[in-house]
């Protein structure tokens, strides 16, 4: 059964061996050669997963991996809301500086971090999404994770979440002063008016 | 009442005339690119000698004369200083000598109002895609109405990556079209593939393709970058279309005149089922007709501004226009 439909990939609810699992599918897109869309899902497919277990492995909260094929993710479902459709969200927004700030310390950069990939249950906050995550030790990579939330919440929201991943991460500061430099490329200035 | 629009921003010296939101005339002289690009002054030298006459032949086409003139708008940027300063000033000598309103206009505006109004759109995702620019818009109300920037390009534009291919590679002239021509029936080459989110970069690709012309054959390499690069913009457009729950997609700008980008994106925009409209190649290349298309809009909102206010502003950002 289809449960979501991303830009890249759908998710279809599925039951194995009498257990719910999602199963993210990368399907084929049509306007794209041949070739370049089997590489990018493919590439995608597998760094995503490897991503994502290694992260389990470590501590970082974001759904269990079951299985994963050339194109396909088997995941274990995770109950709660998308903070993007959350009206009060501080303490989540603090749980996600956290998160942002573990995964960072272990090389890793999410890619597409915004509240429409992270879901809260109480207290219980993870990480969704990880189909344009990388392997990074750069801090410009890690400053656009952290420019691609300030662009997408209220100032309030991103101050509790900028605060939390100072407090967690050891690089913190370097880091937001290269996401400075970013926004000071002629480009960003004026990017935000709401 | 007609309202003339005057585009400089570039390489092309246009002069539009629009009345009741249609187009009357579209004229322009383009500057001849060769083997070495753009030089801003010269360029600018090559406006300043077609002015008189490309505004001449917009009145002819149109069948006005100066009396029939109610208003006159002018690309104030983005664009390059000496070239919007050769619009400008002719914007500004027609206000004072007709005793006309005078308006300054977004370039990034003007490409998308032509989308919308020859595409028959209402409230788009628009994909802007030109030498200077590319991003991903779509129309906000607050502060101000505005296009809101999506997503965008990291470093240059899609058009000057092509641009910069084509001169670097000895093509002539040396500009997209010709990367375009010299990749057809090309076979596909992996080259990297750069997207972020919303935003996506041009110069790594780039680098890697220039870095393989000595040992690759042109063709597949043309094909290759080409076919990268509108991929990029089309996964993009598509993050944004299903991010705002929009059921309007139009492209817009020079690089909008490539038919096979133009098919990647309705072969997208099918799929979704989102209506998928852009403008006729005259009004996607830079052209006065899209700055008459606004001026006009601008003109009857009341946002006319004093002559001796008028100025140029290389780095105008889209979304600090103010849009009616």
């Amino acid at each position: 059964m289809l449960v979501g439909e991303g830009a890249e990939a759908r998710i279809y609810s599925v039951r194995v061996f009498g257990k719910r699992l999602l199963v993210k599918v990368r399907e084929p897109k049509e306007y794209r050669v041949r070739e370049l869309d089997r590489a990018i899902r493919k590439s995608r497919t597998r760094r995503e997963a490897r991503i994502m277990s290694s992260l389990n492995k470590n501590g970082v909260p974001v759904p269990r991996i079951f299985a994963a094929g050339a194109f396909s993710i088997y995941m274990e479902r995770v109950d709660g809301k998308l903070l993007k459709d959350m009206r009060r969200r501080g303490g989540a927004m603090r749980r996600a500086g956290e998160i942002l700030a573990k995964m960072h310390g272990l090389g890793i950069v999410h890619g597409d971090f915004t509240p429409a990939n992270i879901i809260a249950n109480g207290s219980d906050v993870r990480v969704i999404d990880f189909g344009l995550s990388d392997y990074s030790s750069g801090d410009e990579e890690k400053a656009v994770d952290l420019l691609l939330m300030k662009r997408a919440v209220p100032a309030r929201s991103y101050r509790a979440f900028r605060d939390s991943y100072l407090a967690h991460s050891k690089d913190g500061k370097r880091i937001l002063g290269r996401l400075a430099g970013i926004e000071l490329r002629g480009r960003y200035q004026t990017r935000t008016l709401e | 009442m007609a309202v003339i629009g005057i585009e400089s921003s570039a390489h092309t010296f246009g002069v539009g005339i629009a009345e009741g939101g249609r187009v009357l005339a579209n004229e322009k002289e383009m500057y001849r690119i060769g083997t070495k690009g753009m030089i801003p002054d010269e360029v600018a030298d090559f406006h300043i000698g077609n002015a008189g006459g490309v505004i001449r032949r917009a009145l002819e086409k149109a069948g006005l004369g100066s009396g029939d003139i109610s208003g006159i708008g002018y690309t104030r940027g983005p664009g390059m200083g000496p070239c919007l300063q050769v619009g400008q000033l002719a914007a500004r000598f027609l206000a004072v000598r007709l005793g006309i309103r005078i308006v300054p206009v977004n370039h990034a505006v003007g490409h998308i109002e032509a989308a919308r109004s020859f595409g028959g759109l209402d409230d788009p995702v628009a994909l802007y895609v030109s030498g200077g620019n590319s991003q991903v818009l779509k129309l906000a109300e607050r502060p101000f109405r505005h296009y809101r920037v999506l997503g965008e390009t990291f470093d240059i534009g899609v058009g000057n990556m092509l641009d910069t291919f084509a001169r670097k590679t000895g093509l002539n002239p040396a500009w997209g079209s010709t990367v375009d021509m010299a990749g057809r029936g090309g076979r596909y080459i992996e080259l990297p593939y750069s997207v972020k989110g919303m935003d996506f970069s041009f110069t790594g690709l780039l680098t890697k393709a220039l870095a393989l012309s000595r040992e690759r054959g042109m063709r597949d390499l043309c094909f290759s970058l080409e076919e990268t690069a509108f991929a990029m913009l089309c996964e993009t457009a598509e993050r944004a279309l299903l991010l705002t729950n929009s059921n309007e997609l139009c492209v817009c700008g020079g690089v909008a005149q490539n038919a096979r980008l133009r098919g990647m994106l309705r072969s997208m925009a099918e799929e979704h089922g989102v209506r998928f409209g852009f403008a006729p190649d005259e009004f996607n290349a830079d052209n006065g007709g899209m700055i008459a298309l606004v001026a006009e809009r601008m003109l009857d909102a009341g946002r006319s501004v004093p002559v001796g206010r008028c100025d140029i502003e290389q780095r105008y950002r889209i979304e600090k226009a103010h849009v009616v």
